[in-house]
């Protein structure tokens, strides 16, 4: 066991309601999770991976980006606070990282740092309709894939992936 | 299969505060607020003309792509969890005579506004966008044509034996469905299952436009779909019912127009919202931006929230205006209570917000 957890969004299963980006934004005021979609209609809500080799925390010099206890990546404002290279959007290959224009300027996935301290999962994940997003230990994920689940992945991280790359 | 969470902001159910809400429609908007204001304490009372809560995510949208498990669980938990009383098969009277919408068959009971008012401390209209866009041409109320809540809800419904639920009769017909998004994606697939012998599937633009995306209309045609781009119904032709669509397409050599050999026409091109009481409720206004108030209407202690308040959106969005308006709720009888209202956030408008300015 990783004890680290993490989401797992099942594309084949969003139907790209919004209902993970709204929730979010009204549990933490900027939402950490977007909805965008590939030019053949496969919904992608874009979210953190909260990586085992997170390429985020490995491009930021100021160490602002650490792992909890439960094994979320977590921003610390105090010292991403006055950074203007944006290295962990550029480095996110999830596009996961996003500018706010706003504050701390960068708003990242948490897990829900703060429900979870009181016992409860992310918001996202209560309130999906589709079921599509789980909250999973990291090695459990393997065992929720299909064939439909993969396919959609891969048709995702060709829309996703850096052009020419 | 887990339950969806409405009452996803506390771990556990909350002491009652004394207060009743009542919250007109159980669609996203009106779940969403039943859960926000359920975990605070509010004893609520949620009234819902289908015989079930969920709203089109049960009867609208198809159960491959949200499952009805997860839906039917998630209010059964606000029913056993957070005490939450659900009056299906109810509406509540009425701005246009019944049996005006779809989903109109189910009431059972028709209760006066004036009553809730007195009842609840609280109303929160969220009844949805159920009234269809029309196509505005010649010939489109012969019998024949349909707009996509038209054709797709019986399909749904009639599992419930409503009386004067029936399935639309297309078997051996020759259906042109109307539009690219997912309700015309949807009415494609159940012409085919219906036994139509033949589906078009028009849309005014190229297939890269399409709101569904390119991949459903390619699924589409893999089931034999006849895919139409570039085209636009001028008139419906036919004495006593449809026998055929007048179209116009756009070539590169300008606009041509054709005959299409039709007898059923459905049209999926999206729906408006369908507020009771807008004009006596101000709500005219309240789309407008022009109230200043968050989610409430001319009638003090009336709130209203998603597709009713902006129109026909996602399920994101309608959840995100119940949890918006519930909170707005929330802090009105707060401060009433306390004779503080000059207190309320008057200018806390969503309609401010980034994603929910007014299109037009």
């Amino acid at each position: 066991m990783s004890d680290q957890k993490t989401l797992y969004i099942d594309y084949s299963l969003c139907i790209g309601c919004e209902t993970c980006e709204y929730v979010c934004r009204f549990a933490n005021d900027t939402s950490r999770i977007h909805m965008s979609r590939t030019v053949d209609g496969v919904m992608v809500p874009l979210y953190c991976r909260h990586c085992e080799n997170p390429k985020c925390a490995n491009a930021c010099t100021r160490g602002a980006l650490k792992r909890d206890k439960d094994g979320a990546m977590i921003l610390q404002p105090m010292l991403c606070r006055g950074c203007q290279t944006r290295n962990c959007i550029l480095a996110c290959p999830y596009s996961a990282m996003f500018e706010t224009g706003k504050g701390v300027m960068v708003a990242k996935c948490d897990l829900c740092a703060q429900r979870r301290q009181v016992g409860m999962g992310p918001a996202c994940v209560e309130m999906c309709p589709c079921g599509a997003i789980k909250y999973v230990d990291r090695d459990e994920i393997p065992k929720l894939e299909t064939e439909k689940s993969r396919q959609a992945y891969e048709k995702v991280m060709e829309h996703l992936k850096f052009p020419g790359k | 299969m887990d339950p969806i969470n409405f009452n996803f902001l506390c771990s556990e159910p909350a002491m009652p505060n004394g207060r009743s809400v009542g919250i007109i429609g159980a669609g996203p908007s009106g779940l969403a607020a039943t859960g926000y204001l359920s975990c605070l304490g509010y004893q609520i009372e949620v009234y819902d003309k289908l015989p079930k809560p969920g709203g089109l995510m049960l009867f609208g949208i198809p159960g491959y792509r949200i499952p009805k498990l997860r839906i039917d669980l998630g209010t059964r938990q606000l029913e056993r969890m957070a005490g939450v009383t659900f009056h299906t098969h109810t509406k509540i009277c009425c701005s246009g005579p019944l049996h005006d919408e779809e989903g109109d068959h189910f009431c059972r009971e028709i209760l006066g506004f004036g009553d809730m008012i007195k009842k609840h401390d609280a109303i929160m209209i969220c009844t949805g966008s159920w009234r269809s866009r029309r196509l505005e041409i010649p010939g489109e109320n012969l019998p024949g044509v349909f707009s996509g809540l038209e054709f797709l809800f019986p399909i749904r419904a009639v599992k419930y034996n409503a009386p004067n639920v029936k399935l639309p009769d297309i078997a051996g017909k020759k259906v042109a469905v109307i539009g690219a998004g997912h309700s015309a994606v949807d009415a494609a697939h159940n012409a085919i299952h219906l036994g139509a012998a033949k589906v078009l599937h028009l849309y005014r633009r190229t297939i890269k436009e399409c709101p569904c995306g390119t991949f459903e209309i390619e699924q589409l045609q893999a089931m034999g779909v006849e895919w139409v781009e570039k085209a636009t119904p001028l008139r419906i032709l036919g004495e006593e019912q449809v026998e055929g669509m007048e179209v116009s397409f756009s070539t590169p050599d300008g606009p041509q127009t054709k005959i299409l050999d039709v007898d059923v026409i459905v049209a999926a091109i999206g729906e408006t919202a369908t507020p009771p009481f807008a004009k006596e409720l101000g709500l005219e206004n309240v789309r407008k931006g022009e109230v200043r108030w968050l989610h409430m209407t001319d009638i003090e202690n009336v709130f209203v929230a998603g597709d009713a308040l902006t129109g026909p959106s996602k399920i994101g969005k309608a959840i995100y205006s119940g949890l918006r308006a519930a909170r707005s709720l929330a802090n009105w009888l707060d401060l009433k209570a306390q004779n503080r209202l000059d207190a309320y956030d008057y200018n806390d408008l969503v309609a401010n917000e980034e994603g929910f300015r007014r299109q037009s």
